[in-house]
């Protein structure tokens, strides 16, 4: 089994936001690769590997699109295990959803992939909409928000559950597929492969790259691709109208009474 | 964000940034939260320990072909730095059992020796230390009176060491003993007949880290534990003690930058007299001299770890960073706490366990007095040496 899984790099959010010329101003910024995809990694690592011996049940590969110098997010990736990269080399500022969602289908349909994981969001945009696009563009089924999965190796199929509003949704999803994670994945046994045993319980949360990792992670093959590689063209339908801060609050007033209060309630604010 | 051309000096490649953000996040993750409870206990915390092996971290001098990460002293120096800003007495464990042993015991052993040991001391499944200083014999290391005598086969050791670290949880330590007067180091595992450790020796700071004497009484050492040539201990030991040393600096490195941080957030957080404390001269000379002595004390410690390795000597190095870095650990969790009064002196805030941890570094691996006489002893010579 091949697994493709995406990385994309995004400021800091621990970072405070500084604004300047009517939008954000990341010259400063600490890249740090988005946490929804720390968990898709780590679900297809849980997946491929079987603790507890060597044998690996699928290749994991890593993809970034971005500038080529900049795949520090992708090695990272590579250190925590992942098998081989794939950058696809563009500026991400001139890429739309639409387009990095065809570049994705392009390398996993170029891949022949069985399974995209991907977050279901990156943190910079919270757009939440690339996965199910590839799906869409791919034309297989998808698993959006999965809490768990568990891989039916005999029968080719993920049976994933995802956290919907009102409870969990149990889903069987003949591969190839696509499905982006949530946090829960996770969790010490949210990952079953039918390998590893089912009583194995990891560390909570994405593994920390060990350093045997990071000594091999720049010795993986790491392919670098462009859009025209792939037959996309390279565009936005998007544009950045503005970013602003929000307006910072108003200083509040001190009563000294609860009638003065009711009174302001009542004539001043009028919600009451 | 576009690198800084001083960032080379403490990530000199991409593989010691992954490796500094690696141990940054264990320790924040990992660290952290147990370590105020064995500072209490004044106890190991064995189970996190074998976690730094699963991460690689046991072996990070050693090359890769027997095991190891093969990494050099500035990755060393990174993952003391960053380990000893949350817990600098599990991070004396890690430096007993990773330089101490595991470094020293590689560059003096034999390819026999080193299958005999290093799975078990790279994985974690045994920890290691080492046992140099005695009760008659500290900074005068040359007067150690532990003794190897042959004995068919074998050896047979008596004497004792003190202050070992890791001496509680210890399976094997690397221990200098003298054969006819000549120093020589032996690998001693705790069931060698006629070894001991004694009971936990009870200590100010470093207490997630535990101390003990090694008693040897007709200790029976097979032939195969001697490292390299008899009479060749003072070359490994010497050394050994410039990574050693370099390492307990970073260690007095990690603990003022995290007292920095700390007190520079709690004097913007602190009201008096209607206003943040760090509008006071008083506090800002705190904030800004302990900045300051931090980051001299970081350039010294990067700069020397960058010319330390098996096959480069630098004592002069060595000894100025650990001279100077040591008392700045010391005075800037003494301004942090100074800062935040009352706070700081209380279990709530980690700056009293960082305070009394950091005076450790003027004493061991060499005190203050033993790098000020071996510099000018070295500086002297350099001099009559043109």
């Amino acid at each position: 089994m091949k697994i493709l899984v995406c990385v994309k790099r995004i400021p800091d959010p621990d970072e405070s936001l500084k604004f300047a010329g009517g939008g954000l101003d990341y010259s400063a910024s600490k890249w740090v690769p988005n946490a929804f995809d720390e968990y898709a990694i780590e679900t297809a690592l849980r997946l491929a590997e079987v603790v507890g011996g060597t044998q690996r049940l699928a290749e994991v590969i890593v993809l970034g699109i971005g500038p080529e110098s900049q795949r520090q997010q992708l090695t990272q990736f590579l250190a925590m295990g992942a098998d081989r990269g794939i950058i696809v080399d563009a500026d991400p500022d001139k890429l739309d959803t639409a387009t990095v969602s065809k570049l994705i289908a392009a390398v996993f349909k170029k891949e022949a992939a069985d399974l995209l994981i991907a977050g279901k969001l990156s943190q910079d945009n919270e757009g939440g909409q690339v996965p199910q696009r590839v799906a869409g563009l791919l034309d297989v089924p998808q698993a959006s928000f999965a809490a768990t999965v568990e891989w039916d190796q005999a029968a080719k199929a993920l049976t994933v559950g995802r956290e919907v509003d009102d409870g969990v949704e149990v889903k069987r999803v003949p591969l190839p597929a696509v499905v982006s994670v949530d946090l829960r994945i996770v969790l010490p046994k949210s990952v079953k492969n039918g390998s590893t045993p089912a009583t194995h319980a990891y560390q909570e949360g994405p593994r920390l790259a060990s350093l045997k990792g990071i000594t091999m992670a720049k010795r993986k093959p790491v392919a670098v691709l462009k859009p025209s590689d792939l037959g996309v063209a390279v565009g936005t339908n998007e544009q950045v109208v503005g970013v602003a801060a929000p307006p910072a609050r108003k200083a509040g007033q001190k009563v000294k009474t609860v009638e003065e209060l009711f009174e302001k309630l009542t004539k001043e604010a009028k919600v009451i | 964000m576009e690198r800084l051309a001083s960032d080379l000096l403490f990530n000199p490649t991409e593989e010691h940034r992954m490796l500094r953000q690696m141990v940054a996040d264990f320790a924040a993750r990992e660290v952290e939260p147990q370590a105020a409870a064995h500072d209490a206990k004044g106890e190991l915390n064995v189970p996190l320990f074998r976690r730094l092996g699963d991460l690689g971290l046991l072996g990070i001098t050693i090359p890769e072909a027997d095991g190891g990460a093969g990494m050099d002293a500035v990755a060393a120096v990174i993952v003391h730095h960053e380990l000893a800003k949350y817990d600098p007495g599990f991070t004396l464990a890690y430096l007993a059992h990773s330089m101490l042993f595991v470094n020293n015991f590689y560059h003096c052993s034999n390819a026999e020796q080193r299958s005999r040991y290093l799975p078990r001391v790279l994985s974690g499944e045994w920890v290691a230390g080492m046992g140099m200083t005695e009760p008659g014999a500290g900074t005068d290391v040359l007067g150690m009176t532990t003794t190897a005598v042959r004995d068919g086969d074998g050896w047979v050791l008596n004497g004792t060491k003190t202050y070992i670290t890791n001496g509680c949880e210890g399976h094997c330590f690397l221990v200098y003993a003298k054969v006819e007067g000549r120093i020589t180091a032996f690998v001693v595992d705790r069931d060698c007949p006629g070894f001991r450790t004694s009971n936990h020796i009870d200590k100010l700071g470093m207490r997630a880290s535990t101390m003990s004497e090694l008693i040897f009484e007709d200790c029976k050492v097979p032939g195969a534990n001697v490292l390299g040539e008899v009479g060749s201990g003072l070359t490994h030991m010497m050394r050994n003690l410039e990574i050693e040393r370099t390492t307990l600096a970073a260690m007095s490195v990690g603990i003022a930058d995290r007292c920095v941080d700390i007190m520079v957030r709690y004097a913007e957080e602190r009201h008096a007299f209607r206003q943040s404390i760090n509008r006071f001269g008083q506090i800002q000379r705190y904030l800004a001299d302990g900045f300051a002595m931090t980051e001299a004390a970081k350039c010294l410690v990067y700069n020397v770890a960058r010319d330390i390795g098996p096959d480069v000597r630098n004592r002069v190095g060595s000894d100025a960073a650990k001279l100077f870095a040591a008392p700045v650990g010391k005075q800037v969790a003494d301004y942090a706490m100074q800062v935040m009064g009352g706070a700081g002196y209380c279990k709530e805030f980690p700056v009293e366990r960082l305070w009394r941890d950091a005076k450790l570094l003027e004493i061991g691996g060499g005190t203050i007095e033993a790098h000020q006489k071996n510099l000018t002893k070295d500086l002297t010579a350099l001099l009559a040496r043109g």
